[in-house]
C-alpha cells in the first residue's frame, strides 16, 4: 500500500468512517456489557445512604447544552435514584446556561414519580458568583437564594424551612463540564467540611482522579461512560424496590416501553462509543506505521 | 420512520446540520448557525443575569425594600461603563482592582488547602508497604501488583514531574534525568486524558445522532 | 456570635500562605535590586519571534487568544503579559494583531495592554481598537466565531496561551488545517494534550507563567517565579519528609497537613 496516500488521506473519510460506527449501533444494537467503576459505584453509594424523606441531596446543575449527551443521562438517573428512595432533593445551577436544563430534569422526573415541588424538592434556580455563592450558601442558604426559581420567597416553602446551610445537606453533587466542581471542593468542601461528589464530562475526568484518592470527592462519574453505569445501577434498584413493577402495572405497554428506552439512553449510546472508538484505535495504529515507514524511508 | 410534528425539533435539526456542514468545508448555512448562535447566547445571557442577578441582587433591594449598602456594588458595576467615555475611562480600573483583589483573597487560602496542603498529604503514603507485598505474594494477579506498583510510582512520578518545573537551574545532571523522566509521566498523563476526550467527543456526536434519528427522523426509538 | 476569629485548625494554611508570600516577596525584592536571577530556556519561546516574523513576511495577521478565563485566573495573567510582547513586536512590525475576547472584563484589560505594548514599540499609530473584541461569554458560541475568523481571515500565526476548557482541541485543530503556525500554552492539564498534537509549540502548565517571566524580565514576574521555584523545593522536601516516615509507619508528620 502507498503509505504517502495514507498520511493525506482525506479527512472527510475519517468523519464519515465515524458517522457509520455511531449511526449503526443505534439501528442495530449490539449490546456490549457495562461494567461498573469503583468511583461510580461509591457516588452510587454516597446518594443510598441519604435517609429517606430526611435532609435533601443538593444537585448542582452547572453545564450548558453542549454537555448535555454526556451530563443530561447522569441528571436524570441520579434525580430517578432519589425519587425512587423518597429522597428529597435540592437542585440549583451556578451555570448561566443551566437554569433551563435544571428546570427540564428536575419537573420531568418528579412528575414521573408523583413528587410535589417544595416538599419533595425545590428548584432554586440560578445565581451568578460561583465562589460567592458557594460560600454564602455555607452560612445560610437563605441569604444567597431570596427566592427560588418560581420567585416563590425561600421562607415560604415548607422543605426550606428545616434547611440553612451545609450542616443540612449531607451530600453535594455538582454536575459540570467545567472546573466547578473544584470551586465546590475549595469552598463548601475545605471550609465547610461538605461531602462532594461529582459528575463531569469524559475530557476532564481524568484532573478529578487526584481528588478521589485524598477523599476530597467521594464519587465521580466520568463522560456517558459514568452515566451509562449509573443508570445501569438505578434501573438494578428499581427492580428491586419494586418500582418498575408498579410501573409497569399502571401504564400502557408502549408508554411503559417508551419509558424503559428514556431511562437507557446512556447506555443505548455505548454500544456506538465501543465500535467508534475501534474505528479511531484502528486510524491511529495505521497513522503510526504509516509515519514511522515514511520517517525510515526519508533516512 | 416517524418524523417529528413540532417545529422546534425541525430548527434544531437543521441548525445541527448546519453546524455539521463545516466538516465538508466553510459555507453560508454554518455561517448563519454560527452567527444565530453567537447572537441568541450574548441576548440569553443578558436576559439570564438580569434576572438572576441584577433585578433580584440590586435592583428590588435597593429600590424596593431601601437598603442603601447595594448601591457600594452598583457604582461598581457602573464603573464599567465607563469605558466608553475615553476620558474618564481610568474609572473602571477601580472595579477591575476589587474584582481581582476580592478573587485572589478568596481563592489562594483555598487553594492552599485543597489543592496543596491535602494533595502533599495525600502524596505522603509508605513508599513500600509490606501488606500489599504480601498480598501480591499470596495472589499473584494485575490487580494486586497494580495496588503493589501504584503507589511508589506515584510518589517518583510526583517528584520527578516536579523537577520537571524547577526553571532556576539547567536540566542538566541528576535534575536532567529526573526532568526527563517527568515529562514521560506527563505525557502519559496527557495520553490517557487524549483518550478520555475522545470518548467524550464521541459522546456528544452519538448525543446529537440519537435526537437526529430519535426525536427528529424517529427511526430509532 | 461566639465565632472564633483565628481558627487553630487552619494554621497549616495559614503557615504554607504566610511562607510562599515571604519567599515570592523576598526574590521579588531581590529582583528589584537588580540581582541578576536565572531561568532556564524555554523551548517554545524562541519561536515566538520567527512566529511574528513569518505572519509580517506572508502580510497576514496574528491571532492571539488569551483564552477564556476571567481576569483573576493566573493563567490569564501571564497570558496577558505574553501578549504585551508579542503587541510590542507586532506593533514593531506592523503585524496586524486580532484579539477575541470571551470575557467581558478581559477585553479592556487587553486593550490597554496591547495599546501601551504599540506605545512601548514606539508605534503608536498601529494600534487598533477595532481588533480586540468581544465576542460571546458562550463557550461554543465563542468557538464557533473564532473558527470563522481562522477560516476567513486566514492568520498566518495562532497564540493559544491563557486558560482553556473542552474547544482546546476544536480552535486548534481549525487553526492546524488552516496552515498557520500555532503556538500554545496552558495550566489546563486535561487541554495539554490537544495543543501538543495540534500546535507546533506548547508551553507545559507552569511553562506558561515562566514563560511571561522570561520575556518581560520583569522584577515582578522573575522575583514570582524564584519563590515558586523554592516552594516547589520545600514542598519535595516535605513530601519526600512524609514519605520516607510514612514507610516507616510514622504517620503523624502527614496529618499535619490535615485542614480542619
Amino acid at each position: 500500500m502507498n503509505l504517502e496516500k495514507l498520511m493525506r488521506i482525506d479527512r472527510r473519510l475519517i468523519f464519515l468512517l465515524i458517522a457509520l460506527a455511531v449511526i449503526f449501533p443505534l439501528l442495530f444494537p449490539i449490546g456490549l456489557p457495562t461494567h461498573l467503576s469503583k468511583p461510580v459505584q461509591d457516588t452510587f453509594n454516597a446518594v443510598d445512604s441519604i435517609p429517606p424523606d430526611g435532609p435533601p441531596l443538593m444537585l448542582s446543575i452547572d453545564y450548558d447544552p453542549a454537555a448535555m449527551p454526556e451530563l443530561y443521562p447522569m441528571t436524570l438517573a441520579i434525580l430517578r435514584h432519589c425519587f425512587s428512595r423518597n429522597i428529597r432533593v435540592l437542585v440549583l445551577s451556578l451555570h448561566r446556561a443551566g437554569p433551563g436544563i435544571g428546570e427540564m430534569a428536575t419537573t420531568r422526573i418528579a412528575k414521573e414519580y408523583g413528587k410535589k415541588e417544595g416538599e419533595d424538592y425545590v428548584y432554586l434556580g440560578f445565581k451568578p458568583g460561583f465562589g460567592a455563592v458557594i460560600l454564602r450558601m455555607g452560612e445560610d442558604i437563605h441569604g444567597a437564594f431570596l427566592t427560588d426559581y418560581y420567585n416563590r420567597p425561600i421562607g415560604e416553602i415548607p422543605m426550606m424551612r428545616e434547611i440553612h446551610n451545609y450542616d443540612d445537606i449531607p451530600l453535594v453533587i455538582c454536575l459540570s463540564a467545567a472546573a466547578i466542581p473544584e470551586l465546590w471542593m475549595m469552598y463548601a468542601g475545605s471550609r465547610y467540611h461538605q461531602t462532594i461528589a461529582a459528575g463531569v464530562t469524559a475530557v476532564s475526568a481524568a484532573d478529578y482522579y487526584p481528588f478521589l484518592q485524598t477523599d476530597q470527592l467521594v464519587g465521580l462519574i466520568g463522560g456517558l461512560k459514568g452515566a451509562s453505569e449509573y443508570e445501569k445501577l438505578v434501573n438494578e434498584l428499581e427492580e428491586r424496590l419494586g418500582v418498575d413493577k408498579k410501573r409497569k402495572e399502571s401504564l400502557s405497554k408502549e408508554e411503559y416501553e417508551k419509558l424503559q428506552v428514556s431511562h437507557s439512553k446512556a447506555s443505548a449510546g455505548m454500544d456506538s462509543q465501543s465500535i467508534a472508538h475501534l474505528v479511531i484505535i484502528a486510524f491511529i495504529v495505521i497513522g503510526n506505521v504509516a509515519y514511522f515507514a515514511q520517517r525510515r524511508r526519508k533516512r | 420512520m416517524n418524523l417529528s410534528p413540532d417545529p422546534w425539533v425541525w430548527l434544531a435539526a437543521l441548525l445541527t446540520l448546519c453546524i455539521y456542514s463545516f466538516l465538508y468545508k466553510d459555507n453560508p448555512f454554518y455561517k448563519a448557525a454560527e452567527h444565530l448562535f453567537v447572537g441568541l447566547s450574548a441576548g440569553y445571557f443578558l436576559v439570564i443575569y438580569w434576572y438572576n442577578a441584577v433585578y433580584p441582587d440590586m435592583v428590588v433591594p435597593l429600590f424596593k425594600q431601601g437598603k442603601l449598602l447595594c448601591i457600594i456594588p452598583g457604582l461598581l458595576g457602573l464603573f464599567f461603563f465607563f469605558r466608553f467615555i475615553p476620558k474618564v475611562g481610568w474609572v473602571s480600573r477601580w472595579s477591575i482592582a476589587f474584582y481581582i483583589g476580592v478573587g485572589a483573597g478568596m481563592s489562594i487560602p483555598a487553594t492552599m488547602q485543597m489543592r496543596i496542603l491535602e494533595q502533599m498529604k495525600g502524596t505522603m503514603q509508605p513508599f513500600f508497604s509490606l501488606e500489599t507485598w504480601h498480598v501480591f505474594v499470596e495472589n499473584p494477579s494485575l490487580a494486586s501488583f497494580g495496588a503493589l506498583i501504584g503507589i511508589p510510582l506515584m510518589i517518583v512520578g510526583v517528584m520527578c514531574t516536579l523537577s520537571y518545573f524547577f526553571f532556576s537551574r539547567e536540566h542538566k545532571g541528576v535534575l536532567g534525568g529526573m526532568s526527563r523522566i517527568g515529562i514521560i509521566f506527563l505525557m502519559i498523563g496527557f495520553g490517557a486524558s487524549f483518550g478520555y476526550t475522545v470518548m467524550a467527543r464521541i459522546s456528544l456526536l452519538i448525543g446529537r445522532v440519537q435526537f437526529l434519528m430519535s426525536d427528529w427522523l424517529g427511526v430509532i426509538d | 456570635m461566639g465565632q472564633e476569629w483565628f481558627s487553630l485548625d487552619r494554621l497549616n494554611v495559614l503557615i504554607g500562605v504566610v511562607v510562599y508570600t515571604a519567599l515570592l516577596l523576598y526574590f521579588i525584592y531581590q529582583a528589584k535590586k537588580g540581582k541578576e536571577l536565572f531561568v532556564r530556556k524555554i523551548a517554545g519561546l524562541e519561536a515566538v519571534d520567527e512566529a511574528i516574523g513569518r505572519a509580517t513576511e506572508m502580510g497576514k495577521p496574528i491571532l492571539y487568544i488569551p483564552g477564556l478565563s476571567t481576569i483573576s485566573d493566573v493563567a490569564t495573567l501571564a497570558s496577558l503579559n505574553i501578549l504585551s510582547k508579542v503587541a510590542k513586536k507586532a506593533a514593531q512590525y506592523e503585524t496586524r494583531l486580532i484579539v477575541p475576547c470571551t470575557d467581558p472584563i478581559v477585553m479592556p484589560v487587553c486593550q490597554e495592554v496591547v495599546k501601551a505594548a504599540c506605545l512601548d514599540g514606539g508605534r503608536p499609530d498601529v494600534y487598533r481598537e477595532e481588533d480586540i473584541y468581544y465576542i460571546t461569554y458562550s463557550q461554543f458560541g465563542y468557538v464557533a466565531a473564532v473558527d470563522g475568523i481562522m477560516v476567513r481571515e486566514k492568520p498566518a500565526t495562532n497564540f493559544f496561551l491563557g486558560m482553556f476548557w473542552a474547544e482546546s482541541l476544536i480552535l486548534a485543530e481549525t487553526g492546524a488545517s488552516t496552515g498557520a503556525i500555532q503556538i500554545a500554552g496552558t495550566d489546563a492539564i486535561s487541554q495539554l494534550p490537544f495543543f501538543i498534537t495540534a500546535c507546533d509549540y506548547t508551553l507545559i502548565g507552569e511553562e506558561l507563567y515562566a514563560a511571561s517571566a522570561y520575556l518581560s524580565r520583569e522584577p515582578l514576574s522573575l522575583g514570582s517565579l524564584k519563590g515558586q521555584d523554592w516552594t516547589k523545593l520545600i514542598i519535595g522536601g516535605l513530601v519526600l519528609t512524609g514519605v520516607i516516615l510514612s514507610t516507616f509507619g510514622l504517620r503523624f508528620f502527614a496529618n499535619y497537613f490535615t485542614t480542619g
